[in-house]
């Protein structure tokens, strides 16, 4: 027999030998395998899912929209650009009417499609509408969402019954209920049935370069070409990227981070209880020692016994994990018009078996190798459990009892407390992280001031009216809030969000300072940390924004601020030189509120000066549904890692009774009952969830936290601080996890027979 | 002087192993032991002394038969009920001592009386058994930091600590040298008003009993009185 074969029949026989332990070490690499495969669903999913629906929708590299113009004097300006591979117009209408399966808005968005040059979308299922009849293409978010199938019908206004034909992604937007409902329909077809247009108006184009470098330049020359299109407005791959940011990007960003996390807490379980699975067998090993077999052997036969439990908990975990979490993450690339992400998964859930297997493998050789290496006669004596425990007893008179005496068995084995506690406290600080993101995904949801806002409620009112207004009762300040969307001068693929208040803005909006000083005077200019990434901008940068008028505006940068209002891509500047390049530029009017101020009061009398208003929302409001399935992943992975705690704390007293299997019959000898075993592993449990708590807690509050905000959005810093009550409940849960495990194991003790523990060694 | 049966054991047979593997260590035994009684079991390795002191102090179930232990029967009852009935009327001492290795001597004698149900006044009685066997200068050390002797002896004091009726000692010399032996059997032979059996294979540990019973092949073969002078 080889060596190889020798080893593997010694680990199939261990594995016979051990089934309830080697059950156990599989129900751990299955929890940490379905931890690891939830975070490469979440991570690849989300953290690619740009990109692919990118090339799979052949997304233009410029979108352009303007006010309705003929269709040949668009496709006239775009052909005179330089570097054009090719383009396509269509016309996009907004507010049209759809009804379907007793559902219906009249505000849904019709792309009618030139019928020819590329898409610009990818067809998931079915195909594009065909150049007659009456068919349609619909987005698949929203198909899903109005339970359309292909072959249904959906009522279009002023078309009547449309075919459904197919289901489409296009990343320009982020998908129903995130945007508006959005189907595809052919001019073609529309012409043959209602008579064709003489001159066919279109107000998209979707232009495709041969070299993207060249961006820039295109741009620059398509708005010096761009005479006689009105409201013209571009938009570039890294535009719409930032689009979709606006509507999920924090929350993608945190949930790759929280994915990163739980790699983390799964390496260090799986290694854990690799580990000491070997601890409880360096008996077993001396013998084999002492019988002659070699190192190497040794090592390789606990391998291959980690390596026969841990490839089908792996194969199983991950499936499972897969399962837990896919539709959720389906559901949300899905709002994201993205394509889940197929394929893509193959190579890193692929590492994550690997990893899922290599870990315990390493985990059992190395620890075994290490072993094997000591004397033969110390292991037969138990190893370092012998050496271990030992210390000098304190007074007589200390009280100890048998809650004491189940926390000093499972401090004797120092590494597997350091090494339970770490995942623990991983798991705990995991969990509170995602309940204080919960909170933070509420605030942002429903509270203003967590984005800086000061301003309770918008209005719509002249500017003349201001005056009026500020008299009213419960008006604390009042004035314009400009808004307008530009473009740097140099980098004209970068928007920004241009907001100007004529007067001091922090009374209105005051997001942190995080450099330099607030803006003093005409020519200065705050702007958001996301911008100042993008732009390579700092306090006494200049910043040229182009705005959509043609006129340009320059700044010196004063310093940067903390905003999560579109990534961070802001700049807060004065009304007076915006009003001058742009004297109707858009407003809405901005109120802060007196404390206690009677809102009732308040908008009766705004209404009564002819106000109309509306309550200040967060940044998620539109996006509910978003929230909703983020919350739904949040709780896949919080109940895997609920599972893991519960797993770890389950081990950690299982290997405690087992390796105490003397200790617990002598007491039991002595008369304990179940009532006193329990109350022994109750302070075994103790001894690792108080420590495991407190370091969760500092873990979330130092080092989780923290960490996450920055990696989450590079443009803010959020103040991922659990409240109170989440750390009650974290630490309840800890608690419950651990009374199961006190009972579970208490059980399983309790059936072995008193004399075989006393028997043993 | 009325005697009262403390432990008694009737018709006891118990099989160990299964399949081919099967053996019968006790076959019909019967015992009975009173107040202030020694009793040595003697017998070869394997003859089933201990399995037949397990199940007289109720760690082990016997296949048929009947025990009754201060009045409670044994068999047939609960695990909880077991370790209740062990708690206020068993004390054991092992050949191994036994000793829980994160415990002092005294934490070790302390530790019956601080389970739940344990009669009242453990601390105290402890306290003075760890004094009569002149352990007190070493009541706080741990197990491997005490010799052989000192060990066994709070072995000792653990198994009365609660007070019990009947002590059952597995070969409570087999790990001590002559000196030590010789104390042990002295302090088990000093018990007063409780029923004591020994199991061992050791003359001098039968030689303190009042009647002496060996164990063949599963079965008792005769009782008698001591070997004692």
């Amino acid at each position: 027999m080889t060596a190889v074969g020798a080893a593997l029949a010694e680990a199939r026989t261990g594995l016979r030998l051990r089934r309830r332990g080697a059950l156990l070490t599989a129900v751990g690499i299955a929890l940490a395998a379905a931890m690891l495969a939830a975070a490469v669903v979440v991570g690849v999913g989300l953290g690619g899912g740009f990109d692919r629906a990118a090339r799979a929708a052949d997304l233009p590299d410029i979108i352009v929209r303007f006010d309705p113009e003929s269709a040949s004097v668009v496709g006239q300006r775009i052909r005179a650009l330089p570097d054009i591979a090719s383009y396509s117009t269509r016309l996009e209408l907004t507010n049209t009417r759809i009804a379907a399966g007793g559902q219906r808005r009249g505000d849904a968005v019709a792309e009618v499609m030139s019928g020819s040059g590329r898409a610009g979308y990818a067809v998931v299922a079915g195909h594009s509408p065909a150049r007659k009849g009456s068919q349609v293409l619909v987005e698949l978010g929203f198909a899903q969402a109005w339970h359309l199938h292909l072959g249904s019908t959906l009522y279009v206004g002023g078309l009547g019954p449309q075919r459904v034909v197919g289901f489409a992604e296009a990343p320009d937007n982020v998908g129903y209920p995130l945007a508006k409902p959005r189907y595809y329909l052919s001019r073609p077809a529309i012409e043959a049935r209602l008579g064709a247009e003489a001159n066919p108006r279109v107000n998209l184009a979707e232009i495709w370069l041969r070299n993207p470098r060249y961006l820039n330049e295109v741009l620059v020359q398509a708005r010096a070409t761009s005479f006689g299109l009105h409201d013209i407005q571009f938009a570039t791959r890294s535009g719409v990227r930032v689009l979709l940011d606006q509507a999920a990007g924090i929350v993608i960003d945190l949930l790759v981070a929280l994915s990163v996390i739980a790699l983390v807490t799964a390496s260090v379980m799986l290694a854990a209880s690799a580990r000491a699975e070997v601890q409880r067998r360096l008996g077993a090993i001396g013998v084999r020692r002492a019988v002659g077999a070699s190192r190497g052997h040794i090592a390789l036969a606990q391998g291959l016994e980690a390596m026969l439990i841990a490839v089908p908990a792996a194969a199983l975990g991950l499936v499972a994990g897969v399962l837990a979490i896919y539709g959720a993450d389906d559901r949300l690339l899905t709002m994201l018009n993205e394509p889940p992400p197929g394929a893509a998964l193959v190579l890193p859930m692929a590492a994550a078996f690997v990893a899922s297997v290599a870990i315990p493998v390493l985990g059992a050789a190395w620890p075994a190798w290490r072993a094997a290496g000591g004397s033969p006669v110390a292991l037969l004596r138990g190893g370092e459990l012998e050496t271990g425990g030992r210390r000098r007893a304190g007074g007589s008179g200390r009280r100890g009892g048998l809650a004491a005496l189940g926390a000093r068995l499972v401090a004797a084995r120092r590494v597997r407390l350091a090494a339970t506690v770490v995942t623990l406290g991983l798991s705990t600080g995991f969990v509170l992280l995602m309940l204080a993101l919960a909170s933070e995904l509420s605030a942002l949801e429903t509270d203003p001031g967590a984005l800086g806002k000061r301003y309770q409620v918008t209005a719509t009112m002249p500017v003349s009216a201001v005056p009026r207004a500020r008299r009213i009762s419960g008006i604390a300040a009042i004035a314009p809030r400009y808004e307008v969307e530009g473009a740097d001068s140099y980098y004209l693929g970068e928007t920004i969000d241009v907001i100007a208040y004529p007067g001091n803005h922090t009374v209105f909006e005051d997001p942190p300072l995080v450099s330099g000083r607030h803006l003093r005077g005409n020519d200065q200019a705050e702007v958001g940390v996301g911008l100042a990434d993008a732009l390579g901008l700092s306090p006494g940068s200049t910043l040229a924004i182009e705005l959509s008028t043609g006129n340009e505006l320059r700044f010196r940068v004063s310093g940067l601020v903390s905003s999560l209002d579109h990534d961070g891509r802001v700049a807060y500047i004065p009304a007076r030189p915006l009003l001058a390049a742009d004297p109707s530029a858009p407003y809405q009017v901005a109120i802060v509120l007196t404390p206690g101020a009677n809102y009732g009061a308040m908008t009766t009398a705004l209404t009564r000066i002819g106000a109309q208003f509306t309550a200040t929302s967060g940044a998620t409001a539109r996006g509910v549904p978003l929230v909703d399935t983020l919350r739904t992943i949040l709780v896949a992975i919080a109940i895997v890692d609920g599972l893991v705690c519960l797993y770890a704390l389950i081990q950690a007293s299982t290997l405690t009774v087992q390796e105490r299997r003397r200790t617990v019959a002598v007491l039991r000898a002595c008369g304990a009952g179940p009532a006193a075993v329990r109350r022994l592993l109750l302070g075994a449990t103790l001894a690792l969830i108080v420590p495991a708590g407190v370091v969760g807690i500092v873990l979330e509050r130092f080092v989780f936290g923290p960490a996450l905000s920055h990696l989450a959005v590079n443009y803010a810093t959020l103040a991922l601080e659990p409240t109170p009550a989440e750390v009650l409940a974290t630490v309840a849960g800890l608690a419950a996890a651990g009374a199961l495990a006190v009972i579970w194991v208490a059980r399983q003790a309790a059936r072995e027979s008193v004399v075989a523990g006393l028997a043993a060694r | 002087m009325i005697s009262v049966t403390v432990v008694r054991a009737e018709g006891l047979t118990k099989t160990v192993g299964t399949g081919r593997a099967a053996r019968r260590v006790l076959d019909d035994v019967s015992l009975s032991v009173e107040a202030d009684e020694v009793v040595a079991i003697l017998g070869r390795s394997g003859s089933g002394k201990s399995t037949l002191l397990h199940l007289l102090g109720g760690l082990d179930a016997p296949d048929a038969g009947k025990i009754t232990l201060a009045g409670e029967k044994l068999t047939g009852r609960s695990a909880r009920a077991l370790a209740r009935i062990r708690l206020r009327h068993v004390g054991f001492v092992f050949q191994q001592f036994q000793l829980i290795e994160e415990l002092s001597g005294a934490e070790n004698v302390l530790m019956p009386t601080r389970l739940p149900g344990a009669p009242a006044g453990g601390a105290r009685r402890a306290a003075r058994l760890i004094e009569e066997l002149g352990l007190s200068e070493v009541a706080d050390h741990l197990p491997h930091e005490l010799s052989g002797g000192e060990q066994q002896r709070f072995a000792f004091a653990r198994a009365l600590v609660n007070g019990p009726k009947l002590v059952l000692a597995d070969e409570p010399t087999g790990s001590l040298d002559a000196e030590n032996g010789a104390a042990v059997l002295e302090l088990l032979r000093g018990l007063t008003g409780r029923a004591v059996v020994i199991v061992t294979h050791e003359p001098d540990a039968a030689a303190i009993a009042d009647r002496v019973v060996h164990l063949a092949d599963g079965r008792l073969l005769a009782g008698g009185p001591s070997l004692a002078p």
